[in-house]
């Protein structure tokens, strides 16, 4: 019942989030996207990715959607988008549809017992070189949106020198 | 088909996924493109989570999701460096405008 | 231990070379031309040094875990004679160059890719994963369409370097086909795995696999229908045209065929197409030579005849012959493209009709060009007659008669046109006024190093078959000592029915104003040539249906997300219904 509730609920947030003019708005909707999310993951089975998609996806990207929109400012244009919306309805729910035609009768089974071993030993036991390399992407992240902001700091602060 | 959890779980990952593409496809903000991105990532999450425990191998699926949550969220944060950028360079965030292909 | 080290250097030190010779900078142009003429010198070093240790061994083999097997690498006589005639005139011409490419800008460009190209051969010819050699294949094209347009404000130079590309990488869709049916029916992409086991494919793979490796050959060694991207190459600077359109590149389509043939000789017309487009290469590149005015276009037409030969031989199922020929005409035909950018450094023009007498002004260079022009006519003592009248002899053992006919007719026309281009240059009175020097101290070194080759290589003939018997796995050649093979040769109809031919040429030559009406009789074959037979105009023809097509299908690239994201929905909805309709 519960289940089906939170289905209702992430469906409602992300038309929300994406039909909203307002991009605030838009980040909160995501941010209640993310909450059911994790909600969802959890009661799969999974409580520390759900744990980190919470905290990561509620709160940290939301938090960066603030600063950028408030930094970025609002667009009040009315925009046109370039696929007539009947046609990108069309190719998505055909998409989906077949997609989900594909695969959803093959399911009749229920969750299996939780693993035997936990998530820690198997992230820096079978998966370690992935555990590195995500260090390494967060690393590069980093140095990546540092090296974009400072060169908006300099030519800003050209502007205000010329 | 009954509705158990994982036929639900899988619905609901069809439907992010189906959101976050048609909101690809119509979105002219480039802030907007990036909350589709999410959408599409957190689809992608919950179908690595289900396939792992459903295959018996939970540990797995969660590892993978793991790292999906990272990429995804260092996709989020460049992104609107980018788009922070494009906006002072350029004083407009509409995709339209945008493009500097010959039409 | 030291094999594999000897071994690995070879493939490696030019490519370091070519990193430390690029981040030297164009600042210092001494040390970016000694450092080349140092790492090339060493990696050929190495590979003659490899020579007696290699019988066919692997010598290196890379375990990767994924589906493409090891990385394996091995020397064999038919490798190892590639890399050590890559090496050795990459090491020659890199010399030729210091001299030649003195004062020009863009230095580490230039070595770069040249350094980078001569690792890129080696591992080429010496691997056994038939992945690596597609991965080096595209490397050499890609080497090749770099220098050719190296001058890249010269309109001509880029639009004939790309030209080369775009119909070597023709070459390159057949080797791919090629791979492709080996490995989906055999599972294995180790090519003598490949060879051995090649009977258990069905027949019409095998047949279609052999075509596509037999296309990918003659594009890439500028063999009938794609002979006309080798001319348009002559506008890369002149120690390129000797490394890469005479010495190396333009040998890698051979290598393909002498490497494949076991596998392909059963397949029905196979030996019979390579033995055609052979010849028709042969014929139809003698006659354009025979026309021509430019001196490098007559020198890259010999180079197209000379390979037809090759490939005629390799069709025939004479490896030792055509491998023979091979090393010869590298020796050679470097030694003339070499001698003739001496010519052209000098005199600056390409044109041989302003030029005439440069004999008494270049003594050194004249002497050493005639050494080569008379190797390629095959005069006896020079290692062109020992291994084109082998390559006859292979012929007429393994082929039709007919086609033995017209490869005489071809010898005859190698004697007429290389002497009406060595009379052109350097004899008679000089028909404008140029000013000519004799060749610089490098260039000096690399032509009398090949001129030195020219004279001595046919010695190398027993030693080499033996060579080949030996290591080359899965060929079967029958070993003779060097004075059968000398004797063999000598006591041939064939040879001195070569001889007779040649001679006849030369006398045409020398008669040729009593010949006069014959001349006029053939002026319209003559004008066909200088067209180079329609196949100019088929080339036009296709480069304007690509760009037409081309600027009307602009309309999809838009740059806007939208529509991209819509192209991937769309081929997924496409994925998904074949999906569930073959479900």
């Amino acid at each position: 019942m519960w289940h089906v509730i939170i289905a209702v609920g992430i469906l409602a947030c992300a038309v929300m989030a994406i039909r909203v003019q307002r991009l605030l708005v838009s980040a909160l909707w995501l941010a209640g996207t993310s909450a059911l999310v994790a909600m969802l993951i959890y009661l799969l089975g999974a409580p520390e990715i759900a744990v980190i998609e919470l905290s990561v996806g509620a709160g940290l990207v939301t938090v960066l959607f603030v600063f950028a929109i408030n930094i970025a400012g609002e667009e009040n244009r009315a925009v046109q988008a370039m696929i007539p919306k009947p046609l990108a309805y069309g190719a998505v729910i055909l998409a989906v549809i077949i997609a989900g035609w594909l695969c959803l009768p093959t399911l009749t089974v229920d969750l299996p017992a939780s693993p035997a071993l936990t998530l820690g030993s198997s992230l820096w036991g079978d998966r370690a070189v992935d555990t590195v390399l995500q260090v390494v992407l967060i690393f590069a992240g980093v140095l990546g949106v540092l090296g974009l902001l400072a060169e908006g700091k300099t030519h800003a602060s050209l502007e205000n020198k010329a | 088909m009954t509705l158990s959890l994982p036929m639900i779980a899988l619905v609901v990952v069809f439907i992010l996924l189906g959101v976050g593409l048609y909101a690809l496809l119509v979105v002219s903000n480039l802030i907007k493109v990036v909350v589709a991105l999410q959408i599409l990532g957190k689809g992608a999450v919950l179908a690595l989570v289900i396939a792992g425990s459903l295959r018996g191998q939970a540990n797995l699926g969660q590892s993978m999701a793991l790292t999906v949550i990272v990429a995804d969220t260092i996709v989020a944060v460049v992104g609107l460096a980018l788009a922070v950028q494009v906006r002072r360079h350029f004083d407009t965030l509409d995709l339209k405008s945008l493009t500097t292909l010959r039409r | 231990m030291l094999i594999p080290a000897m071994f690995v250097s070879m493939i490696l030190l030019p490519w370091v070379g070519a990193v430390v010779v690029w981040l030297t900078g164009d600042g210092h142009a001494w040390l970016q031309h000694n450092l080349a003429v140092t790492f090339s010198v060493l990696a050929a070093a190495a590979s003659v040094t490899l020579l007696p240790f290699s019988k066919g061994s692997l010598v290196l083999s890379i375990p990767t875990n994924l589906t493409f097997g090891n990385f394996s690498f091995m020397i064999d006589g038919l490798g190892m004679l590639f890399a050590a005639v890559a090496t050795v005139v990459g090491s020659l011409a890199v010399i030729f160059s210091v001299d030649y490419m003195k004062g020009e800008a863009g230095l580490g460009r230039y070595y770069a890719f040249v350094l980078f190209f001569i690792g890129a051969m080696v591992g080429l010819v010496t691997t056994a994963n038939l992945l690596l050699v597609f991965v080096f294949w595209e490397i050499t094209a890609l080497c090749s369409y770099a220098l050719i347009s190296f001058h890249n404000d010269d309109p001509k130079a880029v639009a004939g370097g790309v030209k080369a590309l775009i119909i070597t990488q023709i070459g390159g869709i057949g080797l791919l086909i090629g791979a492709l049916l080996f490995y989906s029916n055999l599972h294995t992409l180790d090519i003598n795995d490949i060879i051995s086991r090649v009977g258990n494919l069905p027949a019409n793979v095998h047949s279609l696999a052999a075509f596509a490796f037999l296309i990918a050959a003659a594009a890439k060694s500028a063999q009938f229908p794609f002979q006309t991207w080798l001319p348009d190459a002559m506008e890369a600077p002149t120690p390129i045209s000797a490394l890469i359109h005479a010495a190396t590149m333009v040998n890698a389509g051979v290598y393909l065929l002498a490497r494949f043939y076991p596998a392909f000789a059963d397949v029905a017309g196979w030996r019979l197409a390579v033995m055609i487009v052979g010849m028709l290469s042969a014929l139809l590149a003698a006659v354009m030579a025979l026309v021509g005015n430019d001196l490098k276009r007559v020198l890259a037409y010999s180079t197209v005849s000379q390979l037809g030969f090759m490939v005629y031989a390799v069709g025939a199922g004479g490896i030792f012959a055509s491998q023979f020929h091979l090393m010869s005409h590298s020796v050679f035909k470097a030694l003339l493209f070499l001698g003739a950018g001496a010519v052209i450094h000098s005199v600056g023009t390409r044109d041989m009709r302003l030029m005439g007498g440069l004999r008494k002004k270049m003594p050194l260079v004249s002497t050493v060009f005639i050494i080569g022009a008379l190797a390629l006519v095959g005069l006896p003592i020079l290692n062109g007659f020992w291994s084109k009248e082998l390559v006859l002899e292979a012929g007429l053992q393994g082929g039709p008669a007919w086609i033995f006919v017209i490869m005489l007719l071809v010898v005859s026309l190698t004697a007429l046109y290389t002497f009406r281009c060595v009379w052109l240059v350097f004899f008679g009175e000089p028909r404008s006024h140029l000013h000519a020097h004799d060749a610089g101290v490098a260039m000096r070194v690399a032509l009398v190093a090949l001129a030195f080759g020219s004279l001595t290589t046919w010695l190398l003939a027993g030693p080499f078959l033996a060579w080949l018997a030996q290591s080359v796995p899965n060929q079967s050649i029958e070993i003779k000592t060097g004075a059968e093979i000398f004797l063999k040769i000598l006591s041939a109809p064939a040879t001195w029915g070569a001889i007779v031919l040649v001679v006849l040429g030369l006398a045409a030559w020398w008669w040729r104003d009593r010949l006069s009406g014959l001349v006029q009789a053939f002026r319209g074959v003559g004008k066909a040539a200088a067209d180079s037979f329609g196949f100019e105009s088929i080339n036009r023809s296709v480069v304007n249906v690509t760009q037409v097509s081309a600027e009307a299908l602009r309309a999809t690239q838009t740059g806007v997300l939208n529509w991209n994201i819509f192209g991937i929905v769309a081929g997924l909805v496409i994925i998904l219904v074949i999906l569930a309709l073959g479900a």
